[in-house]
């Protein structure tokens, strides 16, 4: 499993709008993609389960990627989630 | 894939259609179908039904989301004037209407089946608000 880790900067952290464009940009990979943020873990797929871990700013999350394309939905999500993180330190 | 949206207010609808397009995009239909023929709060049967057969016309399948109770009765008598053909493509969601509709736009943007669709809408039943401690 290949992962990346980001830090929220959006002073919202990671609000509807966005959550529901990275879930859109999620789906269009066949990986399995989720999100971790203290622990805790989300289908980046599902717009519920990302909402449900209430992404707070200047968190530190983890976006992982299992599967053929995983490659490729990392830096799809990476360059989706862009305005709101920087790379984690 | 389409969505209904019933209220007592067309404000409140009017208000949610725009929430749901900027949230999901607007390739998902939606049609919405609030207050009184005369503009009061309540529901209309003939507006509901106008609704549906909006999104029917723009979509194989819709979900109607409600918003109170009571405007199940007028949904009624509204699938009573569709032909048992477009009826058998209108789901009905037990979903909150706002959360609901949300999430079942977002669903639906990704080509998700009418189950998923539903399912999502439901999941939001039990979708915690405040942020957990």
């Amino acid at each position: 499993m290949s992962e990346i880790r980001l830090v929220v900067i959006d002073p919202s952290g990671l609000h509807a709008r966005p959550a529901a464009r990275f879930v859109q940009a999620a789906s269009r990979f066949s990986s399995r993609i989720v999100l971790r943020q203290d622990g805790r873990e989300a289908d980046a797929k599902s717009l519920i389960a990302l909402l449900g871990l209430t992404i707070r700013p200047s968190s530190e999350i983890t976006l992982a990627a299992e599967g053929p394309d995983s490659d490729a939905a990392l830096a799809a999500l990476e360059a989706e989630l862009a305005p709101y993180v920087s790379p984690a330190g | 894939m389409g969505l209904i949206l019933v209220s007592h207010s067309d404000t409140l609808v009017d208000g949610l259609r725009d929430m749901v397009a900027q949230v999901a995009g607007s390739e998902v239909a939606v049609a919405t179908a609030g207050g009184t023929d005369d503009g009061r709060l309540g529901t209309s049967a003939p507006r509901i039904a106008e609704a549906i057969r909006d999104v029917l016309d723009r979509a194989d399948d819709a979900v109607v989301l409600l918003d109170l109770g009571s405007a199940a009765l007028s949904l009624e008598l509204a699938l009573e004037d569709l032909s048992d053909v477009d009826r058998q493509r209108v789901r009905i969601s037990e979903a909150p209407l706002v959360e609901g509709a949300i999430l079942a736009a977002v669903q639906a943007s990704v080509g998700a089946s009418v189950d998923d669709v539903v399912a999502a809408a439901e999941s939001a039943t039990t979708m915690a608000k405040l942020p957990r401690a």
